[in-house]
């Protein structure tokens, strides 16, 4: 299967009875999940910094039949973090899903990494989805169950030069992912991460971008991956409906690398 | 102090001769015990440790097997004072060639109940210290003739487990950010995790004290253990000697586990 385009052919109405929320729903694949998890028929909570932008994915899923609701959110602060999930259990019977997937790239090495850099990234990387997991699971809990997707990286993997403080951030979340796993599967909580590679939207283009030629740089990168091409927001859709469904009901405490294979080159 | 023995032919004393360590942690437990042995091979010996009575001993300890070292108090969930340790070695001896990265703060919780306050000790003390540790002693390190970064994590930065939530998180970075400094700082130095499981130090014995049960829970405990019992701070310093010195000469981003094959075995 390609999992690129054919978006219409993809509604099967998996999600119709929870809310779902995607923090860093304003951008990126935060937005492409918010809008698949919309064509699902999940009530999408779009939480994000950005609140004119999680507006705009908001008005997108519900000009497109679904329900949504943008809901300004500093995940680095736990009182904002509290705040909006108390407003996303108001919205309807459970929070069936939450999706972490606020994030920043430090592209600095060790010896160039101030403190307040190493901080920032570790602070919105690593404690955002701590909080937002402390936050929502007693909602799942209360409704008999959830799914919490939190949004690695191959580099919570592997590492490549240059990345110290983003790789720390994932690496550590991956186990956060699997302590919450063990803690809350009696719950019938899941928790599992995907861990996307270079991806046609987001951090990787916003990031190739700041090349002196993005068009190669992003060549030049397809053409590493064993598949040879950059990976496709439509495919982490996929993997996101796939975890936060019912399909994925004995999965916990795992990650799902979206990388072409990249990963598999190297010991994890 | 046991000394590393020996196939034939190889000489395995003074492999750490001429060198500058710096260990943090090393009032106590598996920092003392590496102290010791770093110093019985021939390093001098930075003691760094906020308990700076427990750093006192450790240092009394090495000169009376004959070693030489320094202690400097240090609380290295504070940043200026992992960059102060450093500046100390650098000061009393003008080179440092193994960093060693072993304090650590253990705080349980499971992820609902773990509090901001919590959470952010251990992300400091456990994560951003050893960052901090390694920017401030790679310049120096890079400076000299093969320099060794030796990283502790956990088991339970391997597996997942419950009700460490942050200390987990934490250990788990710190095996990220370690194989990126081995990566980055390749040519000149070495960088590995060592990862220990249930070892019996003087803080595990203290937890124990506090628990019910405790030997019952000691003896379930060992029955996980492939090798049937708790490690020693002996049975890591081993570990720690092998990656500090050029036995390891060829050995980065490596991941050691210290605990008689618990994580295989969970």
């Amino acid at each position: 299967m390609s999992g690129v385009g054919a978006e219409q052919s993809r509604r099967s109405h998996q999600l119709t009875d929870r809310v779902a929320i995607v923090v860093g729903g304003a951008s990126g694949l935060g937005d492409a999940i918010s809008r698949r998890f919309g064509q699902e028929g999940a009530t999408v909570v779009v939480a994000d910094i950005d609140e004119p932008g999680a507006k705009a994915v908001a008005d997108a899923i519900v000009a497109d039949g679904g329900n949504a609701v943008a809901i300004a959110c500093d995940v680095t602060k736990s009182a904002d973090v509290e705040a909006m999930t108390t407003a996303a259990a108001a919205l309807g019977p459970r929070i069936g899903v939450l999706v972490c997937s606020a994030a920043i790239e430090s592209l600095t090495p060790v010896l160039d990494l101030s403190d307040e850099e190493w901080q920032q990234v570790l602070d919105i990387d690593l404690k955002g989805p701590f909080l937002c997991m402390r936050a929502a699971l007693p909602h799942m809990v209360k409704g008999g169950g959830g799914s919490v997707i939190a949004m690695g990286s191959t580099l919570g993997l592997i590492v490549a030069p240059g990345h110290p403080a983003y790789c720390a951030a994932k690496g550590a979340l991956l186990n956060l992912c699997k302590q919450a796993a063990i803690e809350h599967a009696p719950d019938n909580v899941r928790v599992n991460m995907l861990a996307p590679s270079a991806t046609t939207t987001g951090l990787f283009m916003k990031h190739s971008g700041k090349a002196p030629d993005p068009d190669a740089l992003r060549a030049k990168i397809a053409a590493g991956m064993p598949m040879k091409r950059l990976g496709d927001p439509n495919e982490v859709c996929d993997a996101a409906v796939f975890l936060a469904s019912d399909q994925s009901t004995y999965l916990s405490g795992a990650v799902i690398p979206l990388d072409g294979g990249l990963a598999a080159r190297r010991i994890v | 102090m046991d000394v590393v023995t020996i196939a034939a032919g190889l000489d395995f004393s003074g492999l750490l001769a001429d060198k500058v360590a710096l260990i943090t942690g090393a009032a106590s437990g598996q920092g003392r015990a590496a102290a010791l042995l770093f110093g019985a091979q021939g390093a001098k010996v930075v003691v760094a440790d906020f308990n700076d009575e427990g750093g006192a001993e450790t240092i009394k300890m090495l000169e009376e097997q004959g070693s030489e070292g320094l202690a400097v108090h240090a609380d290295v969930s504070v940043r200026v004072d992992v960059d102060a340790m450093v500046d100390a070695t650098m000061e009393r001896y003008g080179r440092l060639d193994v960093l060693y990265n072993n304090a650590a703060v253990q705080m349980s919780g499971r992820v609902v109940d773990c509090t901001d306050d919590e959470w952010d000790l251990t992300i400091a003390t456990n994560l951003s210290a050893i960052f901090w540790a390694c920017r401030s002693a790679l310049p120096h390190l890079l400076a000299g003739d093969g320099g060794s970064i030796i990283n502790t994590a956990s088991t339970l930065g391997l597996i997942g487990s419950e009700g460490y939530a942050a200390y987990g998180a934490a250990k788990a970075g710190l095996v990220l950010l370690t194989k990126q400094i081995a990566v980055e700082y390749g040519p000149a130095v070495r960088a590995n995790v060592i990862a220990p499981g249930s070892i019996d130090t003087p803080r595990f014995r203290k937890v124990l004290d506090s628990t019910p049960g405790a030997q019952d829970f000691v003896e379930g405990l060992k029955r996980t253990i492939p090798v049937r019992r708790l490690g020693t701070a002996d049975d890591v310093a081993r570990i720690a000697l092998f990656l500090a010195s050029d036995l390891s000469s060829y050995v980065s981003g490596a991941v050691l586990p210290a605990d008689g094959g618990l994580a295989v075995y969970r």
